[in-house]
């Protein structure tokens, strides 16, 4: 029976507790940064050769949906009730509301370093510290809104505009493509400033510190986050049935994108699995 | 273990897009070794010339932005345009890694989620965001060495020897 994931702000205190218990079990035993490592691995830039999977690609969606059932398939071994709750943040969109609360993620960075002090991630707790960052850090950072720059959360309008769209995605299926509902969700837009950080790619500027770096996986809000963006896939899916996941064929060899993207029945590294067979898992889990 | 769970037999031709989607870690690892290799070069040629003010053409740049000293420097690479090098830049002396993006732009390890026009730009936002005190990791023992007892490098590798011969650096920076 397929489980159900939860708006973060839904947990009860007690849902609460044994999803952070189970990340914390997950970083003691070291598990929770091979995570950390895979998503630095299979960060590939659009500007260069090789096969793309997880960014400025159209499986930017089904790679992170699989990586994020691994997780929770991870955290169900240690507590078969939990399940990774969604971050909804076009309605929690201060730096004191949820998640950033002591009994979830903790509050933000202070002004100092950006470290973060308060909650079970803190780095004098003893149970999160960072061992593959960008920095030599050993402290998890965030500087939630951009102290230096501000800059606001998404709005709900932004995240409908990508909605909207009843194309999946197009060519040339990187991060330069202005049409389609992968990169207007992902959030590349054209050159630098305010205006080239959409959605995705703006969350992760907004939360700052380790979520805007390669390494971005040691803030545990990075699977809220994504959980928020897996189910915007959902919606997007009931709004135009009749679309589906682009390409449905791999590029021609005469297509400069041949060989750098993955289409509709291709395997996705590094998994065994197609962006077909991800594209529906009601099976597995559903959205409440 | 991450790919453990997931971590299925693939065919030989997964196996080469597999090896095509991450990198070689032998890969940046020798990006890393060539990089130092270059640096280490670098300060006979520094020492000739001011710290300040700040230098930039368009092959290289030297100068301390917030306190901390950048360099960057376009490295030719053999059998490539000049303009194709590799970019080898360092924060205080230690690497940091650039993408680049197919509208020409820059982003760097330190901050994934934005680019910028040009490596210097990347650069300084780099250290925009590294906080104080703090230094960018030097990724090259765990790459060199296999320090980690890195159970999903063997997992979802399923083993790729030279299977990425013909990617783009990941942090590596090919321009």
């Amino acid at each position: 029976m397929a489980y159900v994931r939860k708006n973060v702000r839904a947990l009860t205190a007690g849902e609460r507790r044994r999803f952070v218990n189970a990340l914390l079990t997950l970083k003691r035993r070291g598990e929770y940064d091979e995570f950390v490592r895979m998503h630095i691995d299979f960060y590939a830039a659009d500007g260069e050769k090789g096969l793309r999977t997880a960014h400025m690609a159209p499986s930017f969606l089904p790679w992170h949906r699989r990586f994020l059932l691994e997780l929770e398939r991870a955290l169900r071994r240690v507590d078969s009730s939990v399940t990774v709750p969604y971050w909804d943040w076009t309605r929690d969109r201060t730096t004191t509301s949820v998640p950033w609360t002591k009994d979830l993620l903790g509050g933000n960075g202070r002004r100092s370093d950006r470290q973060v002090m308060t909650g079970p991630f803190a780095y004098a707790t003893g149970q999160w510290t960072i061992k593959e960052g960008v920095t030599d850090g050993r402290f998890l950072t965030r500087d939630l809104g951009r102290s230096a720059a501000p800059l606001r959360l998404p709005t709900r309008s932004e995240l409908q505009w990508a909605l909207d769209d009843p194309v999946y995605d197009a060519w040339p299926w990187d991060s330069t493509v202005r049409k389609g509902f992968r990169n207007k969700l992902e959030g590349w837009g054209a050159g630098s400033g305010s205006a080239s950080w959409k959605n995705h790619n703006r969350v992760h500027r907004w939360v700052g510190g380790a979520m805007l770096g390669g390494a971005s996986v040691n803030d545990p809000v990075f699977w809220l986050h994504h959980a928020f963006l897996d189910l915007q896939w959902y919606r997007w899916q009931r709004a135009h049935r009749r679309h589906r996941y682009l390409p449905a064929e791999p590029p021609r060899a005469s297509d400069a994108q041949h060989r750098r993207v993955v289409a509709r029945h291709q395997k996705l590294p590094p998994w065994d699995e197609t962006p077909d067979q991800l594209d529906d898992v009601s099976r597995i889990y559903r959205y409440a | 273990m991450v790919v453990g769970v997931g971590g299925v037999a693939v065919g030989a031709e997964q196996q080469a897009a597999a090896g095509a989607a991450r990198p070689s870690r032998r890969e940046v690892a020798r990006g890393l070794l060539v990089s130092a290799a270059a640096l280490a070069l670098a300060p006979v040629v520094a020492a000739s010339r001011p710290v300040h003010p700040a230098q930039a053409d368009g092959n290289s740049f030297d100068e301390t932005y917030r306190g901390r000293r950048i360099r960057g420097v376009l490295v030719p690479v053999a059998g490539r345009r000049a303009a194709d090098g590799e970019w080898r830049i360092t924060i205080d002396g230690r690497p940091l890694h650039l993408m680049r993006r197919a509208d020409g732009s820059w982003l760097s390890m330190v901050d994934h989620y934005t680019s910028y026009r040009t490596p210097l730009e990347a650069t300084r936002a780099a250290v925009d965001e590294i906080g104080p005190r703090q230094r960018l990791r030097d990724l090259a023992p765990d790459r060199l060495g296999g320090g980690h007892a890195d159970g999903h490098s063997g997992g979802h590798a399923g083993g790729h020897p030279g299977g990425d011969a013909d990617m783009g650096g990941r942090h590596g920076v090919r321009a």
